[in-house]
């Protein structure tokens, strides 16, 4: 229906205008709708891929946000990991199947601090022997 | 135009145009009718049009949402337990869970063989269940992620139906059996809700709060990009770091572990304090049990002893008696008493062990030996009243304040109820009076630490989802002076260089303590004649005090042969607890890093 309507409501214009510029007129008058359809057209489309756009980075986060829950129970899974392999139960048994025994004797290096005053186990006894009295 | 001539044609023109005129009437009649319906048809699809998008838009749209939208909850994640250098010994992971719905599962024998192969579980167990009439059944749970995965993987390779996999939290305790009475455990399903040990004494700042989240999500359950989403964070628990030192704890639990063997007894806990600060470095009980797998295990071995069994501590408590004297100057070291082998009270008759004879002792003596009856005859220079103070002041009769579950307080019998005849002898030498291993090992760290008793306490500080650290207020209180600390650290010291307790001497260090030997007492029925609680409890190094270490057994039997052909009972502490004390305070002073004294 539009385009049989379209010359009829054209031909009064085109006779007042007259036949040597019956047509860049026409053109004229059509620009700005054209440009308002376009700005139209384009709009709609903008408005559309800008939306796929978001739509697209909701779901690009949505991925992030399982990559990081997985990597969170990844890092989980690795500090129980660690944890285990620092129990002492299980470094000792390493150790033992090492072959790795506690020393049957052990001797310990002292050395007096600078300035301080040594402790002689001799005086020691003696003042825990005036401690006890007449013990030996 | 027609051309049909003559009247007859006339009336046939006019019987067409009359019949045309009639047919044009009928016709603009349905034309009108027609639009009259169009009109009405579009009016009402416009008034329903408005209706829905203007009058009762905002319900169509609140009724649409509501499908959309879910409320769903956010569960918050445990709080981890710490040991004192920030190691996991309880922690929560995501772990799979796998059910299934035996009414869509075609074949139950091939699904229960092909899962349990993978799974590991009884494939027999999994076919019953499989077979029955219910809708769900747990095929297995807390299965590890890479077992799951190979678990998915059969599942879609024999298209099993009726299987599910999902999961849920799951906690686990890394170190295994390590302190595991102290650190209790939790319910298996999704509420993680403590039931023993510090997982349900600190089971309210473990759990934190739970969140929720409302989202837009399609038919498939897909979220909707850009769509609602109201978040309501959820707060996770606290994490807990604990004071214990874990390789202390397993040193004590190793060497708990052994004594139990050696000597047969049924049970025993060890208990190493940080002097200074009150830390409980360790704590052990045996036997043991892995809280991760608790199936088949007696409740039995849920209690922590360092805290929940009471026990008449015997020669330990000579401690506070001769402290006491000592601190009231009734005494000194010094001080001799005629010592009979046999000492009457009232009708109770007191004996001291392997002495046949009077012998004249000091204050020292009675200490290194380990004389009831000494011990009595100082007790009876202190009196009741001043006993019975000294025994409050270090803390018997009241819980520790550790705030750990089930701990008892003990039994320290009110001064007014106390008898004039055998009820301050017997309270004196560690009769009547009930303590638990943790009281006990408090009194001796007040000896060691100048005389400051300093609450014992497990929790070392508290971390909230935040990040912000807290600690508890340091409590503490003088029972002593300190000369009397320090000249009772000389005694202790005595009692394993020339004493009963030499099997506690330490090489390159010098240590003291006290040996303890009680008759059972079983509730309801009374002493018992074959079984005993040994016990020894000291101090290391005796010269700046590190560590208190608290050892108790019970019920050791047998005997052991020494060097020189002599053989001793292991149901006196001086026998087999002495020897643990050796070992853990060996263990720990390396850890801690004290270098030997020469002792």
């Amino acid at each position: 229906m539009t385009a049989s309507t379209q010359p009829t409501a054209l031909r009064p214009l085109l006779r007042q205008t007259g036949a040597g510029r019956s047509v860049a007129p026409a053109h004229g008058r059509l620009r700005p709708w054209v440009a308002f359809v376009a700005i139209v057209v384009l709009a709609f489309f903008g408005l559309t891929y800008g939306r796929i756009s978001l739509d697209r980075s909701g779901f690009m986060l949505e991925t992030l946000d399982e990559q990081i829950a997985a990597e969170q129970a990844h890092h989980f899974e690795l500090r129980v990991e660690v944890a285990e392999l620092r129990n002492p139960e299980r470094i000792s048994q390493a150790a033992t199947d090492l072959g790795m025994v506690f020393p049957g004797r052990r001797v310990d290096l002292s050395v007096t601090p600078m300035g301080a005053e040594e402790l002689d186990p001799e005086y020691r006894w003696a003042q825990l022997r005036a401690l006890l009295g007449a013990q030996p | 135009m027609l051309r049909w001539g003559g009247g007859g044609t006339t009336r046939c023109v006019r019987r067409a145009t009359d019949m045309r005129r009639r047919r044009g009437r009928g016709r603009s009649g349905r034309v009108l009718v027609v639009g009259a319906v169009l009109v009405l048809g579009w009016v009402g699809l416009g008034y329903r049009l408005f209706q829905v998008q203007a009058l009762d838009a905002e319900t169509y749209a609140a009724q649409g949402l509501d499908q959309r939208l879910r409320r769903e909850e956010l569960p918050a994640d445990r709080g981890t337990i710490y040991d004192r250098d920030g190691v996991e010994l309880a922690m929560t992971i995501d772990a799979v869970t796998i059910t299934a719905n035996p009414t869509q599962i075609e074949d139950p024998a091939v699904t229960a063989a092909a899962l349990a192969g993978v799974l590991g579980i009884d494939a027999v167990a999994l076919r019953q269940r499989l077979s029955g009439d219910g809708q769900f059944v747990y095929v297995a749970r807390g299965v590890a992620k890479e077992l799951g995965e190979r678990a998915i993987a059969v599942v879609e390779q024999r298209n099993l139906t009726g299987i599910t996999f999902g999961t849920e939290p799951q906690r686990v305790y890394p170190a295994g059996s390590l302190a595991a009475q102290l650190i209790g455990f939790v319910r298996s399903d999704e509420t993680q809700q403590g039931l023993e040990g510090l997982e349900f004494a600190f089971d309210a700042a473990l759990t934190g709060t739970p969140g929720s989240q409302v989202v837009e999500r399609d038919q498939f359950g897909i979220p909707i990009p850009q769509g609602e989403l109201i978040v309501e964070p959820a707060v996770s628990g606290d994490d807990i770091v604990l004071t214990i030192d874990r390789s202390i704890q397993f040193a004590a639990e190793e060497a708990l572990a052994a004594a139990l063997d050696r000597t047969g007894a049924v049970g025993g806990t060890v208990i190493v304090l940080d002097v200074d600060s009150g830390e409980v470095l360790a704590m052990a009980t045996a036997p043991g049990f892995d809280p991760n797998d608790r199936r088949g295990v007696p409740a039995e071995l849920f209690r922590n002893r360092s805290i929940t069994d009471l026990y008449e501590p015997g020669s330990t408590l000579k401690v506070v008696t001769i402290a006491a004297a000592l601190d009231q100057g009734v005494v000194s070291p010094a001080t001799t008493f005629e010592v009979p082998p046999r000492f009457l009270v009232h009708d109770k008759t007191y004996t001291d062990v392997e002495r046949t004879r009077s012998e004249e002792m000091s204050v020292a003596e009675i200490v290194a030996k380990s004389s009831n009856i000494g011990t009595i005859m100082v007790q009876d220079l202190l009196g009741n009243p001043t006993l019975h103070e000294y025994l409050l002041r270090f803390g018997l009769g009241s819980a520790t304040g550790t705030g750990l579950p089930g701990e008892a307080a003990g039994t320290l019998h009110p001064l007014a109820t106390w008898c004039d005849t055998t009820c301050g002898p017997s309270t004196a030498i560690g009769y009547r009076v009930d303590v638990t291993p943790l009281q006990m090992a408090a009194v001796f760290a007040t000896v060691a630490n100048d005389g400051v008793w300093v609450e014992p306490h497990v929790v070392k500080e508290t971390i909230d989802a935040e990040g912000n650290r807290s600690t508890s207020d340091r409590v503490e209180r003088p029972v002593m002076s300190t000369h009397t600390a320090e000249t009772m650290r000389r005694l202790l010291q005595g009692v394993v260089e020339i004493g009963t307790g030499y099997r506690a001497a330490v090489d390159g260090y010098t240590v003291g303590g006290k040996t303890g030997t009680t008759e059972k007492l079983i509730p309801g029925v009374g002493y018992s004649a074959t079984d005993r609680i040994a016990s020894f409890i000291g101090i290391a190094p005796i010269d700046r005090p590190e560590i208190v270490v608290a050892v108790v057994l019970d019920s050791p039997h047998g005997e052991i042969t020494g060097e020189n052909g002599a053989t001793a009972k292991l149901e006196f502490g001086g026998v087999s607890a002495a020897p643990v004390f050796a070992e853990v305070v060996e263990a720990a002073l390396h850890q801690l890093g004290v270098p030997p004294d020469g002792g």
